[in-house]
């Protein structure tokens, strides 16, 4: 049994049906990198792990560290392990970073050591968010799961809307709360990231990709053919095997 | 004998008076203490402060009875005044001589201790040329009483280059009607701050302090106010700038979970170099509130700088997601936007007054964290 396995899983939001029928699973102290274009319900994966409102689970499981937490409230689900690095984190004016910090940390380590790590020492005393650039907003997000400890990490597009200079702080800290200067056998945490471009994976080792289009996994596998095969071809290639695939679940175009 | 029946008093009504930030050990300059219409403690001990009860200082000071009282505040300006002018005036005059600042704050308290009863409170405060001063009031009642009524008028004057900090902490009953006036001249150079907290329940609180601000001066009007059952508050402020480069900053917020607030604001600019800002903002937690913001700016000069920026609305479901997801219940992830927005981070103000209004909200909040 993985740390996360998902089966089976429909979301919808709304009337639109997003996911249409995910398998998923990922190990202990493995990292998992997601492909897919714009709107292929990568980010709808994410929401429905983390069990965010607005994300209607219509058929599946989510079971996390052999419990089904389908049904559970957002804060449990927090609470037993999973983290959420948002794409795009709101503002929440009034309550300064420091406070929601030493609200969820997990243990007693010195903020200041890991907000120096990301140059956000200077932003403890700010609103959350408010006024961020995009890589202040990126930076306060890892900041945020450094001090949570979650043992999966989901990170969605930490790249994007930041400068190589951002890109490179996030991913130095990522690769500390993964544990990736350990055998893999010995690392804890695992993580799911989504990315549309693969910037991320010139600064971080993943152990699989997994292609996800149209609500779809289309396949798995090694994340440098994957990359090198999407930066060639596009997505336009997984683009047929989704019609494939939709030709396969509904019937169409077969002969009667 | 006075001693003993003030200590048991005190000792009685212990927690009522510290969660307005009377006794509790806190530092203090000086002291005023009154039950319904019987000043039981009055002492000061710093150089340069006296406060005694101000039907002795109309005795003592003809200047009092001439210039400050009913001056600011007139006598008949509204059926509250014109019952306080009738009546025997109880309350504090707090003086401080020209170039004297006290950090230690004065602490104040009224309480109200007899059941239907209307307390009526004169209060003067008069600060001497380039003194320094904060003073922490704070108005409840005693813990067995839930009807009444409390008029409060209240004379500032800040001479040239002085400055007050002046705090107010309400912790009224959901029966208790409030009606304070109050009238503040803020001299040339001078600065007023003003902080309001009123963070449980009332029946009506009433009130729209005024200011005069002179050349140079400045008066700062932040005040919190959380609602809750049926209270009705029609809160605000005005500040008139009738000096050149004279400058005035009202923040209000309100957090209503039942009831009605009105929060009125005024900032008016009468002459050149005159700068003002005000913010209103509003959050409505339930269906049962009600917030009416009403700012308004006048100006009266070309040369003038007013502005305002007014919000009302409901808790962001983005905002309470986004704290959830770091693992706070819905109610942990509400409490800490409320008193986020309830922080105004008033600047100027001793810590442990702060720290007052600090617990204040915490406790009025529910599901703190």
């Amino acid at each position: 049994m993985g740390l996360l396995d998902i089966k089976g899983l429909k979301v919808s939001a709304g009337s639109h049906e997003i996911l249409k029928g995910i398998d998923f699973s990922i190990e202990e102290g493995r990292t998992t990198v997601v492909f897919g274009p714009n709107g292929s319900g990568k980010s709808t994966l994410m929401g429905a792990i983390l069990g965010l409102p607005g994300f209607n689970i219509t058929a599946g499981s989510i079971i996390f560290k052999g419990r089904d937490i389908t049904a559970l409230p957002v804060h449990e689900r927090s609470r037993m392990g999973i983290g959420l690095a948002f794409q795009y984190p709101p503002a929440v004016k009034g309550v300064r970073l420091s406070t929601l910090l030493d609200n969820i940390k997990n243990g007693d380590e010195d903020l200041h050591t890991y907000s120096e790590m990301l140059n956000m020492d200077q932003y403890l005393d700010r609103d959350i968010n408010l006024g961020f650039s995009g890589g202040e907003r990126k930076r306060s997000e890892i900041l945020q799961l450094m001090v949570q400890k979650p043992d999966l990490l989901l990170l969605d597009e930490p790249e994007s809307g930041v400068d190589i200079e951002n890109i490179s702080i996030i991913s130095r800290a990522l690769n500390l709360i993964l544990e990736k200067d350990k055998p893999l056998r010995k690392r804890k945490r695992s993580a799911i990231i989504i990315t549309h471009t693969g910037y991320i994976l010139d600064y971080m080792r993943a152990d699989t990709a997994c292609v996800i289009v149209g609500g779809y996994i289309l396949g798995c596998g090694s994340p440098s053919e994957i990359l090198a095969e999407i930066r060639e071809k596009g997505y336009s290639q997984c683009m047929e095997c989704y019609r494939d695939m939709v030709r396969r679940d509904t019937g169409a175009g077969q002969e009667t | 004998m006075q001693d003993k029946r003030l200590d048991e008093i005190i000792s009685n009504e212990n927690s009522r008076l510290e969660e307005i930030g009377y006794g509790g050990g806190l530092p203090s300059c000086g002291n005023f203490l009154v039950m319904d219409a019987s000043v039981l403690e009055s002492m000061y001990a710093a150089s340069g402060l006296e406060i005694i009860p101000i039907s002795d200082a109309i005795e003592k000071y003809p200047r009092v009875r001439d210039e400050l009282y009913f001056s600011l505040v007139k006598k008949d300006k509204n059926e509250y005044t014109r019952l306080a002018s009738g009546a025997r005036p109880v309350g504090y005059y707090i003086r401080v001589e020209p170039g004297v600042k006290i950090e230690d704050p004065v602490q104040a308290a009224f309480m109200l201790a007899s059941t239907g009863g209307t307390q009526v409170i004169h209060n003067i405060i008069d600060l001497g040329q380039g003194s320094g001063l904060n003073i922490l009031n704070g108005c409840t009642t005693s813990c067995q009483v839930f009807q009444g009524k409390h008029v409060g008028i209240t004379e500032v004057y800040v001479s040239e280059g002085a400055s007050l900090s002046y705090t107010m902490l309400h912790n009224w009953g959901k029966d208790i009607e409030v009606y304070p006036v109050t009238g503040i001249h803020v001299e040339k150079n001078a600065r007023f701050v003003s902080n309001y907290a009123a963070m449980t329940a009332v029946k009506k609180l009433v009130a729209y302090p005024t200011a005069w601000v002179e050349a140079g001066g400045s008066a700062r009007f932040h005040s919190i106010i959380y609602s809750k059952n049926n209270s009705h508050f029609d809160m605000g402020a005005r500040a008139v700038l009738k000096g050149e480069d004279s400058g005035a900053e009202i923040i209000s917020r309100v957090v209503s979970e039942a009831g009605i607030v009105i929060s009125r604001q005024m900032i008016e600019g009468l002459t050149t170099g005159c700068k003002g800002h005000m913010e209103c903002s509003g959050l409505l937690l339930d269906e049962k509130a009600v917030i009416h913001t009403i700012p308004e700016l006048k100006g009266a000069h070309p040369d003038i700088n007013l502005s305002h920026e007014a919000a009302v609305g409901r808790i962001s479901s983005k905002e309470l997601s986004y704290l959830m997801a770091r693992g706070l219940t819905e109610e942990e992830a509400r409490s800490l936007i409320i008193r986020g927005f309830l922080d105004i981070g008033i600047e100027g103000i001793p810590p442990r007054i702060h720290d007052i209004i600090e617990d204040t909200i915490k406790k009025s909040v529910r599901g703190s964290v």
